[in-house]
């Protein structure tokens, strides 16, 4: 299977000499939805930043779809990486939310009259399309994150990172935000490599794949039912289970290992019988 | 520090064309030396509601008293000041607010506002800084070299340090981890036991059934309840449903066992008071 990134070795230390990683190794498969979890300070936004090669690590390497990140070759990385970020309103350049995706497609010197078409695209896919001539600036949280994948989506990105995109977020905007995502893979399936940043374990269960951090240290890699399984292990290193993990650790009798909601309530009805 | 609305009116540009009506004759109590917290969907009014508590904005109609203050349309600008004192606000992610070369210099900028010395200042800064639990070896830092979780106990305590009477926080706990949102929530209840009338907003109800003594809930612009927790959650499923209203996780999960014939005898409002109720009922059989 391709490999949409690979690190090897990585070693990162902040200018004050606090190490963030040593010798850090991970690999993602293409088309994988990978859940990279850990708590506040854990290393995992910045791990997203020496990916996209904002910050240059210490040593160690970082390839991109084969293509190691260098000097020389991190615009091209970049420009097979989209990244939305946490914060709605720092991400908005353009005065409707259509010029907003424009400016992405200007950079890229795409001829102006391919663009309404790939715009509307990157639009409907993220159910914004009704929306195209507002004010970005009018729009709620969870409308701007969705703007703002599109306005990564109509890059056509390889990879898209989003680094706690839906923290700040009601939770009415978070579950669009949740439900636009796994659209998302459902679309683009293999040609999609998602990495969501999140501390939220409801949004963490909807990858492939979990990956828990903790002082830039790789702590837990698996399904999310095998991630989730490790309760000791979660809340030592500053996480929780998701709702019905928690609770399911606080029953007599318990399940073996992590159900998720359905299979708990099915658990229970079953026992009840 | 008792807070009272009465027949509070607010427009957006009220007297224009344009004018956007927001609050509609809301009436409402939050009570002294208590955690009232403010729940609606966005969009609600609750932000419009909190705003009024320290004469950030002022109602087109009605009063809004904050112990012997009385704030109406007709309070001049320069009267505020007093009521600023007693009031702190921390809006939604506060640490976008930062702005000073220091730590210390930040959370020093409110009571150096309202006239402390500089060595006063210093002082009630540093107990500020203790007690959001900012470690004094990040004290000489720049704001902007903390991390998310840091940066918002600076701006809690840049809140604090001026010594409010009334703490009002618009989603204090929103984007941290469950480490920080439990510590945050801690900070509410110590404020409280210091005799601080306290004011969050939130969207989270189990933060709500963990602090609040007191509930109000915003619906387009309305008050529709004000009660204590275990009043409020204990309401028909289908009001909720209108209000757009979420349950705590507990009372969420409770409603979807109901639908699958498991039947607790009331509704839970903490995972624990779940966990219970469910081996109740299942060790019965």
């Amino acid at each position: 299977m391709t490999q949409a990134i690979r690190i090897n070795n990585l070693k990162y230390n902040y200018d004050d000499n606090d190490t963030v990683f040593d010798d850090f190794n991970l690999e993602i498969d293409a088309g994988q939805w990978l859940a990279l979890v850990g708590h506040n300070g854990s290393g995992k936004s910045t791990l997203a930043k020496l990916i996209l090669g904002l910050i240059e690590a210490n040593n160690g390497t970082i390839t991109v779809f084969g293509e190691q990140l260098r000097i020389d070759t991190v615009h091209h990385v970049r420009e097979q990486i989209g990244m939305v970020f946490q914060n709605p309103d720092n991400q908005f350049v353009g005065a409707t939310v259509a010029d907003d995706v424009a400016f992405g497609l200007e950079n890229k010197e795409m001829p102006s009259s391919d663009m309404p078409k790939v715009i509307d695209e990157a639009l409907t896919i993220v159910g914004m399309q009704d929306f195209k001539y507002r004010e970005p600036h009018m729009l709620s949280g969870g409308q701007k994150q969705r703007v703002a994948l599109a306005s990564v989506l109509a890059l056509q990105p390889k990879i898209i990172i989003l680094d706690e995109a839906t923290a700040m977020l009601d939770p009415d905007g978070r579950a669009t935000v949740m439900a636009t995502l796994q659209n998302l893979k459902q679309r683009f399936g293999s040609e999609l490599t998602l990495i969501t940043i999140t501390h939220d374990m409801n949004e963490a269960m909807l990858a492939d794949r979990v990956v828990v951090i903790n002082d830039g240290q790789l702590i837990l890699d698996g399904s999310p039912s095998e991630v989730f399984s490790q309760c000791d292990v979660m809340h030592h290193n500053g996480l929780e289970l998701p709702f019905v993990g928690e609770l399911a650790v606080r029953l007599d009798p318990k399940p073996d290992g992590y159900l998720d909601e359905r299979e708990l309530i099915k658990w229970l009805s079953d026992l009840k019988k | 520090m008792a807070i009272r609305f009465e027949k509070v009116n607010f427009s957006y540009g009220a007297g224009t064309t344009l004018a956007q009506s927001i609050l509609h004759d809301v009436t409402l109590e939050m009570p002294t030396g208590r955690v009232t917290a403010v729940v609606g969907q966005t969009g609600s009014g609750k932000s419009t509601l909190i705003q009024h508590i320290n004469g950030l904005l002022k109602p087109t109609s009605g009063r809004v008293t904050v112990d012997n203050f009385e704030l109406t349309s007709h309070t001049k600008e320069k009267e505020l000041v007093k009521l600023r004192k007693s009031v702190g606000i921390a809006f939604q992610f506060p640490e976008n607010q930062l702005f000073a070369n220091t730590v210390l210099e930040d959370v020093m900028y409110a009571p150096v506002n309202f006239g402390a010395t500089k060595s006063e200042a210093k002082l009630a800064a540093e107990r500020a800084l203790t007690r959001t639990g900012v470690m004094r070896g990040l004290w000489g830092k720049s704001p902007f070299e903390l991390s998310g979780g840091q940066m918002r106990r600076v701006a809690m305590a840049g809140t604090l340090s001026s010594d409010p009477s009334v703490v009002v926080m618009d989603e204090p706990a929103a984007g941290l981890d469950p480490k920080g949102q439990g510590e945050l929530l801690q900070l509410v209840l110590e404020l409280k036991k210091l005799g601080k009338t306290i004011i969050i907003i939130s969207h989270q109800m189990d933060h709500v059934v963990a602090v609040a003594d007191h509930v109000i809930v915003m619906h387009e612009g309305r008050v529709v309840a004000q009660e204590s927790p275990q009043i409020l959650f204990n309401r028909d499923i289908t009001w909720f449903k209108t209000m757009k209203l979420d349950l705590p996780k507990a009372g969420q999960l409770a409603e979807k066992l109901r639908d699958e014939g498991i039947i607790l005898s009331k509704r839970p409002l903490t995972l624990n008071e779940l966990a219970d109720l469910i081996n109740a009922e299942v060790s019965h059989e």
